[in-house]
């Protein structure tokens, strides 16, 4: 699918530290950008629930929140931290390891 | 204990206002803002109820010997829980350090519940301490799913100059932590949003650092007091996660930030993340608690702690507040060391440090349609 940006947000937690970051998809380095693509062509992300049925009240779990955006076109979906699709494990893993590369040049 | 002052609170879980944040019309954002308070609410205990109905389907695994029984299982950083049993009780120590911190970390907190407080394990009828660890790959997280505790390795997947996180058995008090959410499960069942939510993490916090203290018997004055100590690599600037003498100066640090916790209402923090901030404004009833227990003096799992433990077992609900647990406290304080004891004036003492008054109005949360418009991009 056609991917320009992604913001990505991670909240709750036993410490409770917000990790947040929002990335061009053309700065990401080509394996890393082609595999983004394919776990969201995978999960049919355009097509997922704005909200996944998540482990809210389960305590000191996280809760994310991914937003694509392609162009004028954008769709939010909101997630627990135990998704039961592999693939959307995978993403959070991806996402959770970008985001915290991308603090630390900060 | 309950108490329905639903329309003054501020309640918004963060999933339900994303959606309409991003996808309502003006409109609806305006209908939103109206109805929040009632809406919200309703939703967030109908989530939680059904939530707390699912778990209680299963019986829960009791221990053989009708009293303590841990066993530690490797989830060898995947994701299905519970993972291949690697210590059971009685068995010698692993050569899996986290392994021996799950299991060490369990024990001693199922003691300290069973000696102090009279109480048999988290149901109080002997249920089996599980625990999972090595959970996924780069979690640094730890948690209660309901049944057991599952606990990650941290930043493992990272080059060692780029860790925040390590494990996170290390921190015998994240341990009585998960365990207490456990607890509270079955008796407060404070609902993990807005001010219950906050409560219920306070009561996690006041154990799980009693269990720290009782584990290797410090005074109040001993104690560091410390949430999480050691859990930080040497990259973060900090000495734990949380701090209940000093809210808000656990961390100060380049790439995480700043601890957020207030230590007095006068700082509430109104947000939507988080569910409602239960980890930020947890730090107001955890500094009440160190005050009490400083005021006291000891040990704090004896007096102080009792009295919160009662608290927590015969006095809050679901929904209970700040003003409530602060009025329950010191009617539990008045009940176990008589009215007007120096106890009870400690109870009274530690939660007016923190700007609640015993018999006080409910504060209305300051700030709370503020933070909603500027959350909802109309302010
Ligand atoms: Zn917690
Ligand atoms: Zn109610």
């Amino acid at each position: 699918m056609d991917v320009e940006r992604i913001k990505f947000e991670r909240t709750g937690g036993f410490a409770g530290i917000r990790l947040a970051a929002d990335f061009d998809v053309s700065d990401l380095p080509d394996d890393l950008s082609q595999t983004l693509r394919e776990l969201l062509d995978a999960l049919d992300f355009p097509e997922l629930p704005a909200k996944l049925t998540g482990n809210e009240s389960v305590p000191d779990s996280f809760t994310y929140i991914i937003t694509v955006e392609a162009g004028k076109w954008h769709h939010t979906v909101i997630t627990g931290d135990a998704p039961e699709d592999k693939n959307m494990q995978e993403l959070l893993e991806l996402l959770n390891r970008l985001a915290r590369k991308k603090i630390k040049k900060h | 204990m309950h108490n329905h002052r639903h329309s003054l609170e501020c309640i918004l879980p963060e999933h339900m206002l994303e959606q309409i944040a991003t996808k309502g019309s003006d409109a609806q954002k305006q209908m939103a803002m109206d109805n929040i308070s009632v809406v919200y609410q309703l939703r967030a205990e109908r989530a939680m109820r059904a939530s707390l109905a699912d778990l209680f389907a299963p019986t829960m695994p009791r221990a053989a010997d009708g009293g303590k029984e841990r066993i530690i299982y490797d989830v060898k950083r995947g994701a299905s829980l519970p993972g291949t049993a690697v210590r059971r009780e009685g068995d010698p120590a692993s050569a899996d350090v986290a392994v021996n911190e799950a299991y060490d970390g369990s024990g001693i907190t199922y003691d300290l519940y069973k000696e102090v407080y009279g109480r048999n394990s988290i149901n109080n009828n002997a249920m089996r301490l599980d625990s999972s660890v090595h959970y996924r790959t780069g979690y640094d997280n730890a948690f209660w799913d309901g049944k057991q505790m599952v606990y990650g390795d941290g930043d493992e997947n990272l080059p060692a100059e780029d860790r925040l996180f390590n494990r996170f058995t290390i921190a015998i008090d994240i341990i009585g932590h998960e365990l207490t959410h456990g607890v509270t499960q079955f008796e407060a069942k404070l609902v993990y949003s807005q001010q219950p939510g906050a409560l219920n993490e306070h009561m996690s916090d006041v154990f799980g650092s009693l269990v720290k203290q009782y584990q290797s018997r410090q005074t109040t004055t001993e104690a560091d007091w410390i949430i999480g100590a050691g859990l930080f690599t040497p990259n973060v600037n900090g000495v734990g996660i949380r701090t209940m003498k000093a809210p808000g100066s656990a961390y100060d640090d380049p790439v995480l930030g700043k601890d957020p916790q207030p230590a007095h209402m006068k700082d509430y923090v109104n947000t939507p993340s988080d569910n409602g901030g239960v980890h930020i404004n947890s730090g107001i009833p955890n500094h009440a608690f160190y005050r009490v227990a400083m005021e006291i003096g000891g040990y704090a799992w004896e007096k102080a702690g009792m009295i919160w433990y009662v608290t927590l077992r015969d006095k809050l609900g679901e929904n209970s507040n700040f003003q409530q647990c602060a009025d329950l406290s010191h009617q539990a304080a008045g009940e176990l060391f008589g009215s007007g004891s120096l106890e009870q004036q400690a109870v009274k003492n530690g939660w007016s440090g923190v700007g609640i008054t015993i018999g006080g109005e409910t504060p209305e949360p300051k700030g709370c349609l503020e933070a909603t418009l500027r959350f909802l991009g109309a302010a």
